[in-house]
């Protein structure tokens, strides 16, 4: 069983999230998707690696797969800096309060999201956040980018070091650039 | 003879208890409401502001059939889903808040009617002839004496043991009837409030009536540790204010220092300016380390759990004072003072006092005693590669770490001499000490800290009671007239996402914005955890009236009950509505009319989800941060997708105005920078005046802009005519609404939404 | 807002102070004999859009903490604009001029007072030409009918003092026009809805011899808000046929009176206490009340502090006055009302008037007749009605010796 690195995210029911550890397994997953989403939060703004902000990854991840971007947070700023428009800038909560919506037209108004995608999110915000997903949500899949486990993602990474967490975000933007599914 | 009993209703019984021959007003239409009574208007405010859940635990271990995993299409196996059984825990905190302020309030009352009688009037000072603007409203009693507290204090008790009974397994299987309930109990718990604050003020002659209150000291660093000293935590002042009084009888005030952590603090600082306020709730656990304490007294609410162990560990004496926290102690209170004494000076011995003046007595005299054998010796930067040698960077720390802070990193640097990373954790850390409790080499980064926590003096202004009738009359104009865009309040815990100082930078912000700012308990501490250039923290800055640009501390956690209170008096004093029994009227008041926004940026209690939630009846929304996602549940509109309608007063059409104000009820938000963009925002109201929405726009567009870069999104919906657009930015705007497609909307005077849901109350009434 | 300026400007700096050791240079003020602000409506052709001019020394030539005289003149020209909005848009000077950080303007015609603060200056407003991009960018930002804007600061003082006598002689005009129009000259006055919000039965009427309770509009104010705002707060109302030229009962009053109050009353008497008196929401400045052992008229204002001849603060008669009712004895004004030679006319003006603040009392001392003057009573003359009687009776004040005849 695996363990979050914050304790306060210890689970607690069965459900929990599938550990991946392959960043092509991860491509596959996104360009499968239909309509992907990606909630950037404001410690992309704050964590570097290798020299780069992660919101740069996020970036680059976006555009790969050209994924429409919700800025949460006061995360704009500085991703219009990094020359990206978000289709988005709903807070955590309330992008995640439409998205449990079935109904819901999403943010590029063509229909909801089926995979909603996390990085740079305080892990116990971000696992409440996932938690509501899980519970109310079947009609979407959450995948979190984040080197930590989160136990309410259906798609978690599992916890890693920083160098090993740079490689698989790196390898996953190559595969995501690669054609075909 | 026949004699004919007439049979007393329980409305009867109501009116009797609220004196309803006394017409100071006619009784409204919902005197001491039930559990229903107001359950429409909850439902209104529930089809805006749908509860929104994010499950804490997937489980419900609540009785014997358990455990029950709720997820997916589960249900428990008495049939209940996971929605109901987050709206059944939610209500639980609420009940456990109330209970809590209601508990206080009792032992309060029930002391002081000890001591003065039930006939002892209260008297706010000439400045505050609306004296409780909630129990008028909510119960329709004037309260003139404290038998009369008492009576709301039962109506309090009454209501709560209902609520608690839904909370048993196979009650309520509803979730927005759950909500309701625990709506109530919100309401119940600002009566609770209300109560125990005026009874304090009465009985221990807090100021009242003055906006100058004094500023006293904060810090941990300001005791002068070279005398006896005395830490009360908690939030029953009985003890403390007995201290207090023990001293000055014997002319020992300038012997003993006296300080406080927690609400306390903030009541002994209203009773004696010479008390110290040493910090929140954060700061408990570091400051009973360093063993600056020569005796703890300990009453009720947000005392640490080991307090017993760590007074030990610090060689600090514990007097535990109250019934709610006994931690296994001998109960001494029969025994003579001086007994008590010796035990404790000679072999240690930990009691429980539970008569107030007694415990005072004993506290005093241990102090005196025990100090002068005690050292007290604080770790030194020197000190502290030392002391980390130790550390082997397994991190256990951070993943401990409630706050998900980085303190092996902090602890590591440390030991090579370097404590920048130190600093920065102390000043984000909300003192729970786990990251040591699993210590696999035992580093005691708690006391590390000492070596870097500023020592400063910070003044912070004692709590004020009440806002003064003429105050609340001379913000009308500037409100209606747009010169004051609103009434920020910060409150609640400092379960703080990052710096301890980003609610003084959230507060400065408002009121260099010319915003009325009221502060409350350990918010109120944490503000003042800010020096500016001058060395001046906010409450020196900016004057502390109830009027554009003041920033005020109404005091403790019950004095939370001025706030609200505020909001009603701005209804009955200059728009004349009304108050007795006429929660509806005057709760869709507020909603509809008063621009007010209450901030619990660290909330973690009970107490606060019963205070946000009884805020959220009123019509007041709530910002809180990011670890009040915990609480599991929140109150959120989808702004383009929703009903705006209401009903205007004036011509007496439904009006579909599209303008999400405010847009949510309570909302998680995780940087401070998206808060003050946030806030201002919540501060529009569907009443402002061209100018009033001009003034509040600008603060809107500008933090957005400096926080986001642009101009907001969602601006076009809060733009009713070109009118509304803020003279600075007009070019712009009204090029975005072109853009946009933007069309005109209705300026409504009197919104409301009486006339939108089945309701007894008139539409006459919205107007007096 | 960033960038666009080298300080912020906002509302949040209105009533901003700059004490004497914060400010880099002062403007204006008593301390200097020749100030004066203008503005002037031109033709098109005579106006050079957005064009600034300093004419003498700009701020960097002035010495640090100095006072100097300075004259503001602002020309304007738009097919829309009309002469008497001259005065509204020059009290937007003073409405501009403080929403900038770090810069404080205080009264208007040849009054002005400017300070500049030394933060500000070092932030990069050095120059009187920031200070005009700031005006013309706001001017013409909230009033699209000025099609063209420029201004010229003199601080010549030879030039300052050359021009005064010129803006003198145009306040005067105005001031003339003002006084000489009466109710009776016109054909609508204005009504302001601004406070309905607290207080849905209220609606205030101006006219050109009764200002807004607030005291903030005037007729001509009115008249320019209803031209800039149409469909604002401020509204025409045609006066109708005129039902009692004593009391200023008017048909177009009463109608509308119906109509905004809610049909909470319909008649309106503009100038008495009694009967139909005007209502108030909550902003008055002042509040004339009735005594009745003298059966005459105290006046309080807001900022009074203590108990007043009635034993009794303002704050307590204000809860009688507000709330938008009409409430006979106790009715809200603008302190400028007692400057009208209508005030209180169908009940005796201000020789019915036996107490108020020293403080009014000696503010608007030559708007009162001086055989009243020293008989009108203050908190330092009595403290109760039963005093007050007395001290009416000792000094003889018109009213209670029977000296004043009502009209009919």
């Amino acid at each position: 069983m695996s363990i979050p690195y914050h304790y306060v995210n210890v689970p607690t029911g069965f459900k929990t999230a599938r550990i991946i550890e392959d960043a092509s397994e991860y491509a596959h997953l996104i360009k499968r998707a239909r309509r992907p989403l990606l909630l950037l939060g404001p410690l992309t703004l704050r964590i570097s690696l290798n020299g780069r902000l992660l919101m740069e990854y996020g970036v680059d991840i976006a555009k790969a797969a050209n994924i429409p971007v919700c800025a949460t947070a006061h995360t704009k700023k500085k991703l219009l800096e990094l020359g990206v428009t978000p289709e988005s800038t709903y807070d955590i909560i309330e992008i995640i309060n439409h998205l449990k919506d079935k109904e819901w037209r999403g943010v590029k108004k063509e229909g909801n999201h089926d995979l909603v995608m996390f990085l740079g999110f305080r892990t116990d915000l971000g696992q409440q956040g996932l938690s509501t997903l899980k519970h109310f949500a079947p009609h979407l899949r959450t995948m979190t980018l984040c080197k930590y486990y989160y136990p309410n993602a259906a798609y978690s990474l599992p916890n890693l070091k920083d160098d090993k967490w740079g490689e698989f975000l790196e390898n996953l933007i190559a595969n995501l650039k690669e054609k075909g599914v | 003879m026949v004699v004919i009993v007439k049979k007393k209703t329980r409305k009867d019984e109501k009116l009797e208890i609220i004196r309803a021959e006394d017409l100071w007003e006619p009784v409204g239409p919902t005197p001491m409401p039930d559990l229903a009574d107001l359950r429409n208007w909850d439902m209104r405010l529930l089809k805006t502001y749908k509860p929104f859940y994010a499950p804490f635990c997937d489980l419900c271990c609540f009785c014997t059939y358990g455990k029950c995993d709720l997820t997916g299409e589960q249900g428990g196996a008495c049939g209940i889903d996971m929605p109901t059984q987050q709206g059944r825990i939610v209500l639980l905190a609420c009940c456990g808040g109330v209970a809590a302020h209601g508990a206080h309030g009792r032992h309060i009352i029930d002391y002081l009617i000890e001591k003065y009688g039930e006939d002892y009037k209260i008297d706010l000072g000439t400045q505050v002839a609306v004296e409780a603007p909630i129990i008028r409203t909510v119960l329709g009693l004037k309260p003139e004496t404290l038998g009369d507290l008492k009576k709301a204090i039962e109506y309090v008790e009454r209501g709560l043991i209902h609520l608690v009974s839904s909370l048993h397994t196979g009650q309520e299987g509803s979730d927005l009837d759950y909500e309701s309930k625990a709506l109530h109990a919100g309401m119940l718990d600002h009566v609770a409030l209300e109560v125990t604050d005026i009874a304090q003020i009465v009985g221990f002659s807090f100021p009242t009536s003055i906006a100058d209150t004094p500023l006293v000291d904060f810090g941990w660093g300001v005791v002068d540790k070279t005398k006896p000293v005395i830490l009360c935590i908690g939030h029953n002042p009985a003890t403390a204010t007995s201290i207090i009084d023990y001293l000055n009888q014997n002319n020992l005030q300038d012997e003993v220092e006296v300080c406080g952590i927690c609400c306390t603090a903030l009541e002994v600082t209203r009773y004696s300016k010479a008390a110290k306020v040493i910090g929140p709730l954060s700061r408990q656990l570091f400051f009973v380390r360093s063993g600056v304490a020569d005796v703890i007294v300990t009453e009720e609410q947000c005392i640490r759990a080991d307090t017993s162990l760590e007074a030990k560990k610090a060689g600090s004496a514990l007097i535990a004072a109250s019934d709610k926290a006994c931690y296994g102690l001998d109960n001494v209170t029969e025994k003579e003072a001086d007994e008590i004494v010796k035990e404790m000076v000679e072999v240690g011995k930990q009691v429980l006092i539970l008569v107030p003046e007694k415990a005072a007595e004993v506290a005093v005299k241990v102090a005196i005693k025990i100090a002068r054998q005690r050292e007290k010796e604080l770790i030194e930067a020197s000190q502290v590669p030392e002391l980390v040698q130790e550390c082997h960077n397994c991190r256990i720390c951070d993943r401990n770490c409630p706050n998900l802070l980085p303190v092996g990193e902090a602890v590591e640097q440390a030991g090579k001499g370097n404590l920048e990373k130190l600093i920065e954790v102390f000043n984000k850390c909300l003192g729970c000490g786990k990251c040591e409790q699993d210590c696999p080499r035992n580093i005691p980064i708690l006391k590390l800290m000492q070596a870097v926590a500023s020592g400063e003096t910070f003044k912070l202004r004692s709590g004020r009671g009440p806002i003064h009738d003429v105050e609340i009359r001379k913000v009308g104009a500037p409100i209606v007239l747009g010169t004051i865009p609103g009434v920020v309040a910060f409150v609640g815990c400092s379960n703080f996402p990052e710096e301890i100082d980003e609610v003084a930078e959230m507060m400065e912000e408002f009121a260099r914005r010319k915003y009325i700012v009221v502060a409350s308990g350990c918010a109120a501490m944490a503000a003042a955890t800010k020096k500016d250039a001058e060395g001046k923290t906010i409450y020196e800055k900016y004057p502390p009236d109830f009027d554009a640009g003041g920033v005020l501390n109404v005091g403790s956690c019950v004095a939370n009950s001025h706030i609200a209170g505020a909001a009603i008096k701005i209804a009955n004093i200059f728009a004349a509505l009304p108050l007795r029994a006429n929660y509806e009227v005057i709760a869709d008041y507020i909603l509809n009319r008063v621009g007010a926004c209450g901030v619990a940026w660290g909330a973690y209690s009970w107490k606060a989800a019963a205070i946000a939630t009884g805020c959220n009846r009123w019509g007041i929304p709530v910002v809180v941060g990011p670890h009040s996602s915990k609480y599991r549940r929140l109150y959120l509109s989808r702004k383009e997708e929703d009903d705006w309608t209401v009903m205007d007063g004036r011509t007496r059409q439904l009006v579909d105005t599209q303008e999400p104000s405010p847009e949510h009820l309570i909302n998680v938000v995780e940087s401070k920078e998206r808060a003050i963009v946030t806030i201002a925002k919540l501060c529009i109201r569907k009443n402002d005046t061209p100018q009033g929405r001009q003034i509040k726009l600008n603060h809107y567009i500008a933090l957005h802009k400096q926080y986001l870069g642009t101009l907001p999104d969602d601006l076009h919906l809060f733009i009713r005519r070109t009118t509304d657009i803020p003279i600075f930015f007009k070019k712009e705007v009204m090029e975005y609404l072109q853009k946009v497609g933007w069309k005109e909307k209705p300026v409504l005077t009197l919104p409301t939404l009486i006339g939108t849901y089945p309701s007894k109350v008139p539409l006459e009434a919205v107007i007096h | 807002m960033a960038g666009m300026f080298p300080v912020d400007v906002g509302p949040q700096y209105e009533g901003e102070a700059i004490r004497k050791a914060d400010f880099y240079v002062e403007f204006g003020g008593p301390d200097v004999k020749s100030k004066f602000e203008l503005v002037t409506l031109k033709t098109m052709n005579e106006v050079e859009h957005e064009k600034i001019e300093v004419v003498g020394p700009d701020i960097p030539e002035l010495t640090e903490g100095g006072s100097y005289p300075l004259g503001i003149l602002i020309d304007v020209a738009g097919s829309e604009i009309e002469k008497e909005m001259e005065p509204v848009f020059e009290r937007r000077i003073h409405l501009y001029a403080n929403y900038i950080e770090g810069f404080w303007h205080m009264a208007q015609r040849n009054d002005i007072w400017m300070r500049l603060h030394k933060n500000s200056y070092k932030k990069g407003l050095n120059s009187l030409k920031e200070i005009g991009k700031i005006l013309i960018f706001l001017y013409t930002s909230e009033i699209p009918i000025i099609e063209k804007i420029s201004t010229t600061f003199i601080t010549d003082e030879k030039k300052v003092e050359e021009f005064l006598p010129k803006a003198l002689e145009v306040y005067k005009a105005r001031d003339e026009r003002l006084k000489g129009i009466r109710e009776e000259d016109v054909e609508e006055f204005y009504s302001c809805s601004l406070c309905q919000s607290f207080a849905p039965t209220h609606i205030c009427i101006a006219t050109p011899e009764r200002v807004a309770n607030c005291g903030a509009i005037n007729w001509f104010d009115g008249r320019a808000a209803y031209k800039l705002d149409p469909e604002g707060p401020v509204q025409e109302v045609k006066k109708g046929e005129c039902l009692d030229p004593i009391r200023g009962e008017y048909s177009g009053c009463n109608e509308l009176a119906v109509v905004k109050s809610l049909r909470s009353y319909d008649r309106v008497y503009l100038h008495s206490a009694f009967e139909h008196p005007h209502t108030s929401c909550g902003c008055f400045q002042a509040i004339c009340f009735y005594i009745p052992e003298a059966d005459a008229f105290g006046i309080v204002h807001r900022d009074f502090v203590g108990n007043t001849v009635m034993d009794v603060p303002f704050s307590t008669m204000a809860g009688q006055t507000s709330g938008g009712r009409q409430v006979e004895g106790s009715l809200g004004i603008a302190l400028e009302y007692l400057r009208s030679p209508k005030f209180l006319q169908a009940d005796g003006g201000l020789y019915r008037v036996v107490w108020m603040p020293k403080e009014i009392k000696e503010r608007y001392k030559e708007a009162t007749p001086q055989d009243l003057y020293d008989k009108i009573a203050t908190e330092e003359d009595v403290t109760n009605a039963d005093e007050l009687v007395d001290f009416l009776k000792r000094v003889g004040h018109p009213w209670v010796k029977g000296e004043v005849e009502l009209p009919v």
